[in-house]
């Protein structure tokens, strides 16, 4: 009886601590996370300006007004080149270089793998206004440097045309790489190096190393490295498209879901319609997100 | 069994706790909810006609008086002046001040809530005067206007050089301060040394963009591509007014988001110019991409000979501009062979809220602002010119800001009424002019875009 009441305290105590762990972690997700994406999704169904003290219930006509919006599928594209871009150069770059870095003894690792880091640490904002510059048609670097090598007065806007979407890709990149290199290095370097060693042996060329021991060793990095690309973009390239174009570029050529929030939401006096973009960028998201787990869910290569 | 309990409740506690916090978020809505409809028929009660109109000085004000103002370009030396006379003059009064460059979005809380601050000077980012009488958040100030007279006794009306816009047709709720204009600038220096000559209309505008042209050192016309409401303010809009004969009502149809107005004939050719200079190859390349600050500095280093700009292009530019540099300022550019220039303002409003706990202190206050004196030390403090009629040669304004004020005192200028659109058909015209400058649409499309964005906004607004 003593005994099992002991055993009982105990345990209290044990949950106890563990809800102390959870509790304000909860609490917190729950005010800042779910209350606000709860909150989003209902204030999507009402007619509501953002500044307005009558919210007049529509039920879905926002979606509706969606479906009519010329802009929406011009921001659904415009996310998804981003997306995709941001991918393949993400993980080109950054295989390449957690490869080169980790299997080909290059002098100066580290040294490098610290400048790649260093965009990383640096604002979006400082990053926007750098490649501004960079991109600036009449006093820009790259219209400079193109007119230098042509010979011929280059004033090309890169950040003001139709296809300026594409002009965000360095940028993003380079603001982002370091962390994916870093995940891969540190997937890379996990890999025993005996498993190495014995394909020398056996005269795998580096290739073929790569191929067979590498990629498929370093598999759950890439996966993460996707996810985690897939998600900041859809719900962060705002923050680039606005620093770097202001309010789309021109005609919309930049645009993307979240930007076209913000545009709703604060200028436009449409706040429930820009709730109603916020639902569907989390749609999309979601869709994205599970489909990309699902297309690279191979086998797990469990090393014994 | 014990073990069971604990689990139980544990998890109670757990689930209570997720209740209890939904239920919180859900009560504050209700409430929300709740208080609006109760409160409007108090908030219209207070908008009856106010008896103070006529006799401003002879009332005694107590209580609380809450005045909200951005500050921005204009700084706040002329606020914190007026708002020290007026506390002088009322000593009973406790005055409020919330201000700084960030107002708007640190107010919008209280406006949504329904404490709004009785006084408001709508300038700045995050503020649009269309929106907030859309939204019902000012006091309906028709009647009180028609007969109030500022501290020296003259009527309130006669002091203004723009009317009051009617945001709702033949209804006044906010009264402007501010007042500047739209334009065409360029270097005067620079074209004393090329031997140019300012434009006078449309015609010597296109000789003289020939001639930069030909010149080879600059282009002709350079503008901010990601605000393009400044090409349509300084070019557009005043090209429309002067192509519908300098009459003004056009800006009212525009404003009233009248059907075909964008297709008749006005836009069309105002929308053609636009199109002659393109294909003269006048627009420098670079403008999509420029935002404001960056076009501003290319035109003063000389890589552009004209901008469309507005008068705060002075003070803002202050500290890039080189020496030698001398503003120069043409109200529109557009025009016929001798015909007028039309200057298309851009106005900023003060209102009352329909909420304000002490409106009679605020009608008061403004009665008070609208004095000669005050539009002058506008002027001085602010670097601006003002909406208040006031002779602005003897005082120490700035170069540009005198200038402007004689353009419009002079017969040879037609004062426009501004364009003031909702923001989302703003942001159409935007992109749809910056589009037709590239060649990337036609007139046609861009009349057709308009008249279906319009007609979107129309049927919303009737439903």
């Amino acid at each position: 009886m003593n005994n099992a009441k002991r055993a009982g305290s105990a345990r209290m105590k044990r949950n106890v601590f563990i809800l102390s762990f959870i509790l304000p972690t909860l609490l917190l997700y729950l005010v800042f996370g779910i209350y606000p994406l709860f909150k989003g999704i209902y204030l999507s169904l009402f007619d509501w300006s953002g500044g307005s003290e009558t919210y007049n219930f529509i039920g879905l006509d926002n979606f509706k007004e969606m479906m009519n919006d010329d802009v929406i599928p011009k921001t659904i594209r415009n996310d998804y080149i981003l997306v995709f871009g941001k991918i393949i150069g993400f993980m080109l770059i950054s295989v390449f270089f957690a490869v080169a870095l980790t299997r080909f003894n290059i002098k100066g690792s580290g040294f490098y793998r610290t400048i790649f880091f260093i965009p990383n640490v640096l604002s979006v904002v400082v990053v926007g206004v750098l490649w501004r510059y960079v991109y600036n048609p009449n006093v820009g670097f790259l219209n400079s440097a193109i007119s230098a090598i042509t010979g011929k007065t280059y004033d090309f806007a890169w950040l003001g045309d139709k296809w300026s979407i594409f002009a965000l890709l360095p940028p993003s990149i380079w603001a982002g790489v370091g962390f994916t290199i870093i995940l891969m290095i540190a997937g890379i370097l996990a890999i025993p190096s005996s498993l190495y060693e014995a394909a020398e042996i056996d005269g795998a060329s580096q290739w073929r190393q790569f191929r067979l021991i590498t990629l498929p060793l370093s598999w759950e990095q890439i996966k993460t490295s996707v996810l985690w690309i897939v998600m900041t973009t859809l719900s962060g390239s705002f923050v680039i498209v606005t620093i770097m174009t202001f309010e789309g570029g021109v005609d919309n050529a930049t645009q993307v879901m979240g930007s076209y929030l913000y545009m709703n939401a604060y200028k436009f006096g449409k706040f429930s319609y820009g709730s109603a973009i916020g639902v569907l960028i989390l749609i999309l998201s979601f869709i994205t997100t599970v489909a990309l787990q699902k297309l690279m869910n191979r086998e797990n290569i469990e090393l014994t | 069994m014990s073990r069971l309990f604990r689990k139980t409740m544990t998890w109670g506690s757990v689930l209570l706790m997720l209740t209890l916090v939904l239920s919180a978020c859900g009560g504050s809505k209700e409430k929300g909810s709740e208080s609006s409809p109760a409160a409007s028929p108090k908030a219209s009660e207070s908008a009856k006609p106010s008896e103070s109109a006529s006799a401003p000085e002879g009332v005694k004000l107590t209580g609380d008086f809450e005045i909200q103002y951005f500050v921005g370009g204009y700084g706040d030396a002329w606020w914190k002046e007026v708002i020290g006379e007026f506390q002088q003059l009322h000593p009973d009064l406790k005055i409020k001040e919330s201000a700084g460059p960030k107002i708007n979005d640190q107010m919008k809380p209280r406006w949504i809530q329904g404490s709004p601050p009785d006084f408001v000077y709508i300038d700045g980012a995050g503020s649009n005067t269309r929106q907030m009488v859309t939204d019902d958040q000012l006091l309906d100030l028709t009647d009180w206007f028609k007969t109030a007279q500022n501290s020296d006794g003259k009527l309130l009306s006669d002091m203004l050089i723009a009317q009051p816009e009617e945001y709702q047709a033949g209804k006044v709720h906010a009264v402007p301060l501010v007042f500047g204009s739209w334009g065409t600038f360029y270097d005067k220096a620079l074209f004393k040394d090329k031997g140019w000559e300012a434009p006078k209309d449309f015609e010597s505008f296109l000789a003289l963009g020939d001639k930069i042209k030909a010149d080879g050192q600059m282009s002709v016309y350079i503008h901010t591509g990601v605000y393009p409401y400044y090409i349509n303010g300084g070019l557009l809009d005043p090209a429309i007014v002067a192509m519908n004969g300098y009459d003004t009502s056009i800006v009212k149809k525009i404003n009233s988001l009248e059907a075909g107005v964008w297709s008749s004939e006005p836009v069309k050719k105002a929308l053609d110019k636009i199109v002659q200079m393109r294909d003269k190859g006048f627009f420098d390349k670079g403008s999509p991409a420029l935002n404001h600050t960056d076009s501003q500095s290319q035109w003063l280093q000389h890589k552009a000979a004209f901008i469309p700009n507005g008068l705060w292009v002075e003070s803002e530019m202050a500290n890039d501009t080189p020496a030698g540099f001398d503003f120069g300022f043409l109200p529109s550019i557009t025009q016929d062979n001798g015909g007028k220039y039309v200057a298309n303002p851009y106005v900023a409003t003060v209102a009352i809220a329909k909420k304000a706990k002490n409106p009679d202190a605020a009608k008061a206050f403004l009665q008070f602002l609208y004095t000669e004196a005050h539009g002058k030390s506008w002027a001085e403090l602010s670097k601006a010119p003002s909406n208040i009629k006031a002779d602005l040669e003897a005082t120490n304004a700035p170069a540009l800001t005198k200038e402007a004020s004689r353009f419009y005192n002079s017969d040879s200028t037609v004062v426009s009424p501004e364009v003031v659109i909702p923001e989302e058909l703003v942001t159409e015209r935007n992109n749809a002019t910056l589009a037709l400058t590239k060649g990337d649409i036609t007139t046609e499309e861009w009349i057709d875009r308009m008249e279906k964005a319009t007609e979107k906004i129309r049927s919303k607004e009737n439903k």
